[in-house]
């Protein structure tokens, strides 16, 4: 076992917290408050190989293993990068990109791939609906086969990047009778006739990444524009688990570090009773507990990226646990932050309370806390 | 990057758990008999030698590498097994040991090191003392140079093995330097006090010892070099040691619950197959699993990063123990009435899981320690 990280991936995550501090952690409360997603930011991602890092360089990436994108995603965490912001170049590099790389045709993967590189385009991966969730394989959308066409009728819920997307990913019942045997997937681009955004959902946190409702509703598009074969929808969706569990969970890992830093700064300043509160042993507490899960949730998320690298087949318990630790356990944290700061750190001023707001997610995006126990209760 | 075990390490592992079975066939007769007790804990060292587990940490060999990592992977397999066998082998060989590996002169090698690495000797080391915090409070155990000979006063508390050592390395202060004196438990001037009863770890010996001008040879006394950080170094070494004890317990507890879930039965089908259940057996498995890659991290950190491998110590202690006593909580929760009673390994890893919070660096003074890193203070 070794737990270590090259000298050019050390240099690289350096580089990545520079560029990110510099760029975009300036911007970021802003558009939080605002809740309006930072187009300017999310290219200047692209811009320096970000959004496009595992894709091939032939189609506009930086061809970087699983191990690295977590080094991205914990770098933008270290830096204050929001949790809006890593959320949306999660959903559109791993959730969207991702599976065109992988199940589209050659023509697509050009079309499509290094416009999502740069940022040009913005993708979505449509799953949920309002009554699939957690149950996806009960979703109801359907692709009905019309000669050279499929004509997708339904409604898609919790879509992240869903008001700003490009392209979506979209997922669709080809036969609704064989349950998730029966799921595929399509691309279908904005503008398609029957191809409709919603308003942008208020929610309580990651405000700066955009989340709707896709509506469907005799929507026509070319029948090559299926992902692979029919009925393999599910199987690409469970794909993008992978992601899930690393690069998507990368950004805690960061975060971690960023609160200790923002703590300990307020820490030392803040005077009562004649002293820094860094002084109090229950502020010491508090420093210590976000360390501590900081370093716990390290290789849980490195192993999920390791393993992929190896070409193993998804661990699905050791996925599972990475997700449950992190959703559960990260929200001791956040609260202490907010707590640690007293008073001000209910306020605007200090962004510890964006990352409250922004973790709540944790155990509920993804894949929810009590699915994780599911999964890992009937594999263990 | 790597996270798989070298096939030389797996074979040992393999190797390890045999033997380990092999100590658990021997039952220990609970007579209250001290050298009963002594004789059944040096069989248990003898065998464990005997595939080289004793050494691990202070020798490296073809089958068996001598990382940090490869112990406590090895540690976690013995404190699965047996709480009392583990913490026993553990203060005897490892920490003594190590001492005597690190600090010790030949002399004191050729004495001593085979015989506790072969499992002839039982070790104990005595460090803490009426304070019980020897982060906080300077050690008031001193000795005195007396022509050829140091004599060593002061009192000790809680010694792993005192009543049934051969052996005691005691640390303490001479000429207002940190050292280590081998108190031979026959020499004047140390009196072991009654065996203590004990919450958890009740087969193992723990007792308080007295040292009133113990008469300890020259030859027989180990001052490490200025820089060298000793109190840093046992602490960090008993924390690994309760660390790896943790993640036994954890193991045990999981296994016990486990097991249970599945073959009992309520309202016609297992338990297990009640969400409550199911959930709780999640839970404990994350705790388990996290702290396992934490301890495992922490060690590898032990041998290749001085700055860091301390904080991150104690960061897999604090998660470690309290994740022991979680799981093991959990565990009686799932065995319901059936957990309630003593013998079983879920029981036994609740009532052993609060030693690991309080010994070594306990859980308090570790957040502290953490804390200050984290601000900058230290």
């Amino acid at each position: 076992m070794d737990f270590s990280l090259s000298k050019e991936q050390l240099m690289f995550k350096k580089e990545v917290v520079q560029f990110a501090k510099k760029e975009i952690v300036p911007r970021v409360q802003e558009y939080d408050l605002k809740e309006a997603f930072d187009f300017d930011s999310f290219r200047k991602l692209g811009a320096f190989g970000i959004l496009g890092l595992h894709f091939p360089e032939k189609y506009g990436g930086e061809g970087a293993d699983v191990v690295t994108t977590v080094i991205a995603g914990e770098a933008l965490g270290e830096a204050g990068v929001d949790g809006g912001l890593t959320l949306s170049y999660g959903a559109h590099s791993f959730l969207c990109a991702d599976t065109i790389l992988c199940h589209a045709s050659e023509v697509q993967k050009q079309r499509y791939l290094p416009k999502l590189a740069t940022g040009e385009m913005i993708g979505c991966m449509a799953l949920s609906e309002p009554d699939a969730g957690s149950d996806v394989a009960s979703l109801s959308t359907t692709a009905t086969r019309k000669g050279d066409r499929y004509v997708l009728d339904g409604t898609k819920m919790w879509i992240t990047n869903g008001p700003i997307a490009d392209v979506a990913v979209v997922y669709a019942k080809t036969a609704p009778e064989l349950q998730h045997a029966g799921i595929s997937a399509f691309i279908v681009e904005k503008g398609t006739p029957g191809f409709t955004a919603g308003q942008p959902l208020v929610k309580m946190g990651v405000r700066s990444s955009q989340t709707s409702e896709l509506v469907f509703s005799n929507c026509e598009i070319p029948a090559e524009n299926l992902l692979g074969n029919e009925g393999e929808g599910f199987l690409m969706a469970m794909q993008t688990v992978e992601w899930d569990r690393s690069a998507l969970l990368a950004p805690f890992l960061g975060t971690a570090n960023y609160l200790q830093k923002k703590c300990a700064q307020y820490a030392k300043g803040r005077v009562q009773f004649g002293r820094p509160i860094g002084h109090f042993q229950a502020i010491k507490h508090k420093l210590a507990d976000i360390r501590i899960f900081g370093e716990a949730a390290k290789a849980l998320v490195y192993r999920v990226a390791w393993y992929k690298d190896q070409g193993r087949p998804l661990n699905h318990l050791e996925a599972a646990i990475a997700k449950l630790f992190i959703g559960d356990y990260s929200l001791g944290p956040t609260n202490d932050a907010v707590v640690l700061h007293g008073g001000y750190g209910f306020t605007h001023e200090f962004d510890v309370e964006r990352v409250f707001r922004d973790g709540r997610l944790a155990p509920i995006g993804g894949g929810t806390s009590e699915i994780q126990k599911k999964i890992i209760s009937k594999l263990m | 990057m790597n996270f798989d075990f070298s096939e030389a390490e797996k074979q040992f592992h393999s190797a390890l758990e045999s033997t380990i079975a092999e100590v658990m066939d021997r039952k220990q007769q609970k007579t209250g008999d001290l050298a009963h007790h002594q004789n059944f804990f040096r069989n248990c060292q003898n065998v464990l030698a005997g595939i080289g587990y004793l050494d691990l940490g202070l020798r490296s060999s073809a089958n068996s590498p001598g990382s940090t990592l490869h112990l406590m992977a090895c540690q976690e397999r013995l404190a699965a097994a047996s709480p009392a066998v583990y913490l026993t082998v553990e203060m005897s060989s490892r920490m003594f040991g190590r001492i005597l590996h690190r600090w010790g002169t030949q002399a004191q090698k050729d004495m001593l090191l085979s015989a506790l690495t072969s499992g002839a000797l039982l070790g104990a080391v005595a460090i803490s003392e009426n304070a019980m915090n020897v982060t906080n409070d300077p050690l008031t155990t001193v000795g005195i140079e007396k022509d050829n000979h140091i004599q060593l006063s002061g009192i000790k508390n809680y010694v792993i093995n005192g009543p049934v050592a051969n052996w005691i390395a005691v640390v303490g202060q001479l000429q207002d330097r940190p050292a280590v004196f081998l108190v031979d438990t026959h020499a004047s001037g140390i009196v072991v006090h009654e065996t203590l009863s004990t919450m958890g770890y009740e087969d193992v010996a723990i007792a308080g010892i007295a040292l009133d001008h113990c008469h300890v040879p020259k030859e027989m006394v180990i001052v490490p070099p200025e820089e060298t950080a000793l109190i840093a170094s046992l602490q960090r070494w008993e924390n690994q040691i309760l660390i790896a004890a943790s993640l036994g317990m954890m193991k045990a507890a999981i296994d016990e619950a486990k097991a249970f879930a599945n073959a009992h039965h309520s309202g016609g089908k297992p338990v297990v197959a009640y969400q409550e259940v199911a959930f709780k057996l999640a839970e404990m498995l994350t705790f388990y699993q996290t702290s396992q890659l934490l301890a495992y991290r922490a060690a590898w950190t032990s041998d290749t990063d001085e700055r860091e491998r301390d904080t991150l110590t104690l960061c897999t202690k604090v998660f470690c123990s309290e994740s022991a006593e979680k799981v093991a909580s959990q565990a009686l929760q799932i065995l319901s009435g059936t957990g309630f009673k003593k013998g079983n390994k879920a029981e036994c890893a609740y009532r052993c899981a609060k030693y690991t919070q309080i010994a070594g660096t306990s859980t308090e003074i570790a957040r502290v320690m953490i804390g200050d890193e984290v601000l900058g203070y230290r």
